[in-house]
């Protein structure tokens, strides 16, 4: 049953490749029901998941190239099933902002549904051949919608977001390959792998220059700070659905592996160089804070306003506690809801107005009430206010993280304060203030359909922000079963 | 001494579509003779169906020289294949350059025949006449537009080079004819055995190595590539890189293998030296180029890097590594070729600028040359990548995992050359907004061989096996 969460997209792809591309109602629909089949299944999923069993659940296996020890495993547990939660409210409402599309909609299309299957193929495989291909099949998509239906800068954005994300894949190519070969089973079998080297660790001193290539590898994705140049300019080249999934989703595969590879099979050398992590991510939190305060492009902003929060979930990491790697999780669930509800505003507006500076707008949630309150909603997420999902995600990675690094955690806490500095003055001049004469026919989200990616979106963000424990009953017993240690 | 004529089935097949198109082309006259074409065509095919028969055999002829086994069929049925979708990128050098064009049918059907005979020798005598029979049909081949001045200087430089490396391959076997005694694989091999620090037969292998370097395109000796990419016609260019670089490998890997075993660790450091600096220069030399043929001269270069790192890995994991890296290169640069041959056609001449807007002149032509590109630069889930990951997981499981970092990381090199154009492809608008239309037939070949890209990439097992059964030695 979990094949078909990828494989439907993947079918949805074909099915829109043999379609005639004037038959644009016919397309949309395609993928409408691609995305929609995935996110209903994973619905299924996440409720019959058995929250008192620890490990993965759902695992099925295909035998691929065994002389490689090479398997098409599949299967769940509370980490990648959070992921593909996201992942399914995301890419669906995601489709909603892609089927906008007017220009080539066909190859958009394909290229979205081949994006989707793929993200779903990295957050449900279990074996580390395929976790990389999928996640590097990512990239095939990407450089084209970015490059083609991209706003400013798109081809330079494309071409650097395409490039430091493959040298990052690379370095994390050869660290996987390195760390399969010293294991000595014969086996990309995650599961195998975990449990092998949990019970005997590799020797210490191949740990400790095999983690950082892991962590830096995919650190790029992760836009761990030195490494994360790529991002605003990416995402504020990307068009909107692009940059719905790649902040929401893809930018999680980053810590994802990192937590799957550098964590459980490489404790020790990842604890080797947990604070040079912290640093890095501490610094990543201020550095980028700071940038979006200067920013004037809206989409420049909540880029670098996401670099800035993959710095919790990356300080989340190097802690390394179950608390804080809990938090983590909940974290990068809550960010990704959150940043592709901010670009799925931003692109609205900009679809009518070809306009998205800070200070170019005003009085939206007067003149637009249904996205301007909507906007005001996710700002206050962002911030992590309670009653959002986000404010127990970091929440709990500061308490996690406190015994390991009380600094870290005192500067990032100061991180949320600058966070209230750049949103709430964007807060102000777009929703608040005179209504600007310019945009006097914005039109408002009217029809449900039209507001249905945002009410899927906010709502999972309000409903698990009340009830987080819907989510911390899955991960908590997966992320001990991570580290070794007893739920 | 057996000769067992039977085994050579393919070759006379050949060789009888060889006459048959000689003569015809000599009775009817200029230009009236028009069959070669669909000759070499129908060939093709009855040999690749005669292969596939001969699959898991392994038979000797002439006492030993010509052998057939699984590597001897699995490279004449990627051989036969390339040609048979080289034949219909020739329709463009008809009479309007000069020549009888199907003459030039002639001398590719007698390369490929030549490379027949390269791939099944188990003789150094053989080995080296088949060879020259190859590379002497290439020298025709690369000069065949009489009128374009890049054709003549690119077949020129390619003699001349081209013959200091047959001089030193003959030379090689010289000297291991001094040491030896021998020319056939089996005694050289006991020699070997025997005398496995005979400096004569190093030395003889050293030179061998250079001339069979030149084949692959790999530094030291690529000094030819780039311009001889660039002028030969372009259906020569792809058989060039595929053919003539596939056969090259070939070679080595059996001389390697069947003759040199006991040469593991210099072949280890040669090799993997060789690699890294053949890696470097093609993937960095490959960045400023303006002219497509030239960057895949280049872009060839760089493959060749990654093949050697196989070679450097040895039995059975890096070999088996190349004979699907080589698999999965061919189709890839088969399609990119073609795209090159239309486009240029349409456009008249090579640059990279004529690809502006291709996706609007032509979406079939962009996407096939999108995937292909895609399939070189190793990204997943084409043929390319696993090719490339088998390449670099055989390096890390022999211990060359700083050669397999270095080669990791220069797939993020090789990806900005190739998206480069892919921008122009898909980013630019034309300049010349005229359709390019391509015959039905055409479209479905190249369809076929993009498809093939996404087959081998993504149900791997079948051909890695057939790569694995089909490693030279074994049988």
């Amino acid at each position: 049953m979990v094949y078909a969460l990828s494989a439907v997209p993947f079918l949805a792809a074909l099915a829109i490749l043999l379609t005639p591309s004037d038959r644009t109602a016919l397309l949309r629909r395609i993928a409408l029901a691609g995305t929609g089949f995935s996110f209903v299944l994973t619905l299924v999923l996440f409720a019959a998941f058995d929250r008192s069993r620890a490990g993965f659940q759902f695992v099925s296996s295909v035998p691929w190239i065994p002389s490689l020890g090479i398997s098409y495993t599949v299967g769940l547990d509370g980490i990648n099933l959070t992921l593909c939660l996201l992942h399914a409210l995301v890419s669906f409402a995601g489709a909603f902002m892609a089927v906008r599309t007017t220009d080539r909609l066909k190859t958009y299309l394909f290229f979205y549904m081949v994006l989707s299957g793929a993200i779903y193929g990295v957050f449900t495989a279990l074996d580390l051949f395929f976790l990389y291909l999928f996640y590097e099949t990512t990239l095939i998509p990407l450089y084209p919608m970015i490059g083609i239906w991209g706003s400013k800068n798109k081809e330079y954005g494309a071409m650097k977001l395409t490039l430091f994300i493959t040298t990052g894949a690379v370095l994390s190519l050869f660290g996987l390959l390195m760390l399969v070969h010293s294991a000595g089973l014969n086996s990309f079998d995650l599961a195998a792998l975990t449990r092998a080297l949990q019970a005997a660790p590799l020797s210490d001193s191949l740990q400790r220059w095999l983690a950082p290539v892991i962590v830096l590898g995919f650190g790029v994705i992760a836009s761990l700070w030195p490494l994360h140049s790529w991002s605003p300019i990416g995402y504020a080249a990307a068009p909107t659905s692009v940059s719905m999934l790649h902040a929401g989703v893809l930018k999680k595969m980053g810590p994802y592996f990192i937590l799957r590879v550098a964590v459980a099979l490489l404790p020790l050398g990842t604890a080797h160089w947990s604070s040079w992590l912290a640093i890095l991510a501490t610094t990543g939190i201020l550095y980028a804070g700071y940038a979006a305060i200067r920013q004037r492009d809206l989409k420049f902003m909540v880029g670098f306003s996401s670099v800035s929060h993959m710095g919790y979930v990356l300080l989340g990491i190097a802690a390394m506690t179950q608390t804080s790697l809990t938090g983590t999780v909940l974290l990068m669930f809550a960010h990704g809801i959150m940043a592709a509800a901010t670009f799925a505003l931003i692109g609205w507006i900009y679809e009518q107005t070809h306009a998205r500076g800070v200070l170019d707008f005003g009085g939206l949630a007067k003149q637009i009430p249904f996205v301007g309150v909507s906007f005001v909603l996710v700002s206050l997420a962002s911030l992590g206010l309670p009653g959002f999902v986000n404010f127990a995600a970091e929440l709990t990675i500061f308490v996690g993280s406190w015994t390991r690094f009380p600094w870290a955690v005192a500067l990032a806490v100061f991180g949320i304060l600058i966070t209230a500095i750049y949103l709430l003055r964007a807060v102000q001049s777009v929703c608040y203030g005179p209504v600007n004469p310019r945009w006097k026919d914005l039109k408002d989200a009217q029809t449900l359909t039209e507001k249905w990616p945002f009410l899927l979106l906010i709502g999972a963000l309000i409903v698990f922000g009340f009830y987080p424990r819907a989510l911390t009953a899955l991960v908590g017993p997966a992320v001990a079963a991570l580290t070794g240690g007893q739920p | 001494m057996t000769l067992n004529l039977g085994i050579l089935l393919p070759e006379w097949i050949a060789l009888g579509a060889l006459l048959v198109m000689l003569t015809g082309e000599i009775v009817s006259g200029q230009g009236a003779w028009r069959w070669n074409r669909a000759i070499a065509r129908a060939s093709s095919v009855v040999i690749l169906i005669v292969l596939l028969f001969f699959k898991g055999t392994k038979t000797q002829a002439f006492g030993g020289m010509f052998v057939l086994d699984s590597f001897a069929v699995t490279f004449k049925i990627l051989l036969t294949a390339a040609v048979f979708f080289i034949l219909p990128m020739c329709r463009g050098l008809g009479a309007a350059h000069g020549n009888r064009p199907e003459a030039f049918h002639l001398v590719l059907w007698t390369a490929l025949i030549g490379m027949f005979f390269l791939v099944s020798s188990r003789d150094f005598l053989l080995l080296f006449v088949s060879l020259e029979i190859v590379t002497l049909s290439f020298y025709i081949m690369t000069a065949w537009l009489k009128r374009s001045l890049l054709s003549i200087e690119a077949g020129l430089k390619y003699l001349v080079l081209g013959s200091l490396a047959s001089a030193f391959l003959v030379f090689g076997i010289g000297l291991v004819y001094t040491a030896s005694g021998a020319v056939t694989f089996e005694a050289v091999a006991a020699f070997f055995r025997a005398n496995p620090r005979a400096p004569l037969m190093i030395l003889g292998l050293l030179f061998m190595i250079s001339g069979l370097g030149f084949k692959m395109a790999a530094v030291p000796f690529q000094l030819w590539v780039p311009d001889v990419y660039q002028g030969a016609p372009t259906p020569v260019t792809a058989f060039l890189a595929v053919g003539s670089k596939s056969a090259g490998v070939a070679v080595l890997l059996r001389v390697l293998t069947e003759v040199f075993p006991g040469w593991a660790d210099q072949r280890m450091l040669l090799f993997g030296v060789l690699s890294a600096l053949t890696l470097l220069y093609g993937n960095f030399a490959a960045l400023p180029q303006t002219n497509i043929k030239r960057l895949f001269g280049y872009s060839s270069i760089a493959h060749a890097g990654y093949l050697l790192m196989g070679l450097a890995c040895g039995a059975p994991q890096g070999s088996s590594a190349v004979l699907f890296y080589l698999m999965a290169y061919i189709p890839a640069n088969l399609a990119a070729f073609w795209v090159i041959t239309l486009v240029g056609e349409a456009s008249g001449n090579d640059e990279i600028a004529s690809y502006r807007g291709l996706a609007r002149r032509s979406p079939v032509l962009a996407a096939v040359f999108f995937t292909a590109l895609l399939s070189l630069a190793g990204v997943p889930p084409l043929a390319g990548f696993f090719a490339k990951f088998l390449i670099l997981f055989a390096a890390v499981r022999s211990g060359l995992g700083a050669l397999a970092l270095f080669g990791a990381l220069l797939v993020a090199v090789s990806l900005f050359y190739y998206l480069s154009i892919v921008r122009r492809m898909y980013l630019e608008e034309p300049e010349n907004p005229s359709k390019i239309e391509v015959p039905f037939d055409t479209r479905a070949l190249l369809v076929v061989l993009a498809a093939a890209l996404l087959l081998l990439g993504f149900i791997q097992a079948p051909f890695l096996a057939q790569a694995v059964r089909s490693l030279p030695g074994l049988g």
